[in-house]
């Protein structure tokens, strides 16, 4: 079985190279940096990294190609981009209302009891709004894969054959950062699948892909939805991990009480915490948090995995 | 507490001319120490003032000259963060005139000519305001756009955002006095910047500039029509724009202020959004003496009527003003209306005028307010 390796962010942490180097792998290493978007191309100093050997799979350029060359998908991404779009708008003012009286009710004086209670009801509150959004979000996939099936596309076909030949070929497989949702996308409609015997290093929105529930945040964005939004289902390679790249640049770790409750909303999860110079491996298929590991604890403080 | 340089400089009268071109050099002007201001004049005159609007302070603001020598000075408070603008007025004899300081090189423009700029303390211009080769620019296109309303064609610019795609669909900025927004306010660079940085969502303006300013801005039908029933339908038909109220917001300052908080009440519910920058809120609350002169009559009359009767006309309402213009006061009576009537109001002051520079300063958090960024998606 192979190895997964989450890393902090690489932009002035440089580990992968030697990561991939630590894996001993000989062969081609695909490389997705569609996040990068318009910059996928751009990708001189990651192959530098990866000793030359990296293959970039030029998911966002194919994208483009799609999008310019089958109309009929173009229409369909649109139409689905705006009911999206029209879905997270509702789920981001029933989710902020619903986070705001969780911390309303853990305020309030509670002299017979109550407020404990009341507090995990407005926690469920926070869950089924959660529930809400991802059945809504698989109810548009399931729609849209009706209307506009995926591998009725020929141009997407073409792609989908290339990129699968280009993955056969390769030994492990790099995902960069960027754009989560882009990222995400291009996974999606290209049907990017994972070898079981790749070894896989992946950072920052490549590192959130891999889990089976993204969740964006960012505690200091100055406007908008403050609370942290379940955006889509990633890869599910790390099933039962939320990923949280750059989490002291994002998150009020201070805040106890605000990490509490995120810890809590997504307690089937474990809460990573994946800041500069983080290495977590999970060798031989393993999905279990390695020891060491930084989590958020149901406490809203971070702990060390292994560490008592 | 340190002396003040100029108080310094009196200890050494009388004053040579060497000494005098040594003090200008080394301080230049204003001279800013803590939150005092002191303005210098140098020359053969026979008074000097500081002529400026900042309410609260005296205007004009006379000089005195220092001893026997040629150099004038005078020193005024300046809480730290403030920017005046100001310019320098002499008489010599029965000659007045008036005009930029000439020993401060720092300037700001607008439709009236130019003032120089006098920043205390702690001010400091965004760094969004400067071009940022890393940004990647949008794009301007000019166009006329024939309006049946107004009865002539309208010239518009549309900013389209770096990396505009029909595959995807962006919210609407109607901005009013579009023209000097962007040549003194730098809107374009501005909104190339906060887009760049993932402050503000990549979004379509439209930038629309009046003709007749004082006759179309202040609760005007025919210019109301023309953006809600001719100029938003067009571009809606036109480009990939979301076309739902809340991505559809008007924009303007002072009597632009007016325009399109107008245009909202006139088509209630059509525009999601306002940004409403020193707006000239002028109303009175007992007979109609506002004291504003005759170009102020339709914008109180409208202001009035709608403090009568507020309503929400738009969910959510960006309003800035700056605290040494005489707006201040309507406009912070304006938001407890505005927030009553059921809107969403985020108010924002500054220690500033009413100028472009003022303006330009707070798009920033008004635009980020506004039109959130997607922040939240990218992760490098």
């Amino acid at each position: 079985m192979s190895t997964t390796i989450l890393l902090g962010p690489q932009r002035f942490t440089t580990t992968v190279g030697a990561t991939v180097r630590s894996l001993g792998v000989t062969g081609r290493i695909a490389m997705v940096n569609s996040g990068w978007e318009e910059r996928e191309s751009d990708d001189g100093e990651l192959a530098g990294h990866l000793d030359g050997r990296g293959v970039n799979l030029r998911l966002h350029h194919r994208m483009m190609d799609v999008l310019t060359k089958d109309q009929h998908f173009a229409a369909a991404a649109v139409a689905f981009r705006d009911r999206m779009d029209e879905l997270r708008a509702f789920y981001g003012i029933r989710l902020q209302a619903a986070i705001d009286a969780v911390h309303a009710v853990a305020h309030r004086t509670s002299i017979h009891a109550v407020g404990p209670i009341a507090e995990e009801s407005a926690m469920e509150a926070v869950r089924e709004v959660d529930r809400w959004y991802a059945a809504e979000l698989d109810e548009l996939y399931g729609s849209v894969r009706a209307t506009a099936p995926l591998d009725e596309s020929g141009t997407i076909g073409w792609h989908r054959g290339e990129i699968g030949a280009l993955l056969d070929e390769c030994e492990a497989v790099v995902i960069a950062g960027g754009n989560v949702r882009t990222l995400l996308r291009t996974l999606r409609v290209f049907d990017v699948t994972l070898r079981p015997e790749q070894s896989v290093v992946a950072w920052s929105a490549g590192a959130m892909a891999l889990t089976d529930e993204v969740v964006l945040f960012h505690d200091f964005t100055p406007h908008g939805v403050a609370a942290a939004e379940l955006h889509d289902r990633g890869l599910g390679r790390l099933p039962g991990i939320v990923a949280l790249p750059h989490a002291k640049r994002r998150l009020m770790l201070d805040d106890h009480e605000r990490m509490s409750v995120l810890a809590r909303r997504f307690a089937e999860h474990r809460l990573l915490l994946l800041d500069d110079g983080a290495v977590v491996r999970f060798p031989d298929g393993a999905t279990e948090l390695p020891a060491g590991a930084r989590v958020i604890d149901r406490t809203g403080h971070v702990s060390v995995v292994g560490v008592a | 507490m340190e002396r003040l340089a100029v108080n310094r400089l009196r200890e050494r009268l009388p004053l040579d001319g060497p000494t005098i071109d040594r003090f200008v050099e080394r301080y230049g002007c204003p001279i800013i120490e803590g939150e005092r201001a002191t303005f210098l004049y140098r020359g053969d005159v026979d008074e000097v003032w500081v002529r400026h609007r900042v309410v609260g302070l005296p205007d004009p603001l006379p000089l005195k000259r220092i001893g026997e020598s040629d150099l004038w000075a005078v020193t005024t408070v300046l809480p730290e963060g403030s920017r005046v603008e100001y310019q320098i007025e002499i008489r010599k004899g029965e000659h007045y005139e008036r005009f930029n300081d000439p020993l401060n090189p720092r300037l700001a423009h607008s439709p009236m000519g130019s003032s120089s700029v006098c920043a205390a303390i702690g001010y400091r211009v965004p760094e969004w305001v400067a071009h940022d080769p890393e940004a990647r620019p949008g794009t301007l296109v000019e166009e006329q756009v024939h309006s049946r309303a107004l009865r002539r064609d309208q010239p518009v610019q549309i900013y389209l955002p770096a990396r505009f795609n029909r595959a995807q669909r962006y919210p609407l900025l109607v901005v009013h006095d579009g023209t000097d927004y962007l040549q003194f306010a730098a809107m374009k660079t501005v909104l190339d910047n906060l887009i760049h940085r993932l402050d503000v969502d990549p979004l379509v303006a439209v930038f629309v500039p009046p003709r007749d300013r004082l006759k179309e801005y202040p609760n005007h039908a025919p210019h109301a029509r023309f953006i809600a029933r001719e100029l938003v339908p067009l571009l809606t038909q036109r480009l990939p724009l979301i076309d739902t109220p809340e991505a559809r917001c008007l924009m303007g300052s002072s009597f632009g202020g007016i325009a399109s908080l107008s245009t909202a009440v006139r088509y209630p519910g059509f525009f999601g959004s306002l940004m409403l920058q020193s707006a000239s809120l002028v109303f009175t609350d007992i007979g109609f003496d506002h004291g504003g002169g005759p170009a102020f009559d339709p914008v109180v009359k409208f202001v009035n009527r709608f403090r009568e009767k507020p309503s929400a006309v738009v969910d959510r309402l960006f309003m800035s003003c700056g605290v040494y213009e005489p707006l201040i006061t309507p406009n912070r009576s304006m938001v407890p209306v505005f927030r009553h009537a059921g809107m969403t109001v985020r108010y924002t002051e500054s220690r500033d005028g009413h100028n472009w520079e003022n303006w330009r300063d707070r798009l920033g958090d008004g635009l980020a307010w506004l039109f959130p960024g997607p922040q939240k998606f990218v992760y490098e």
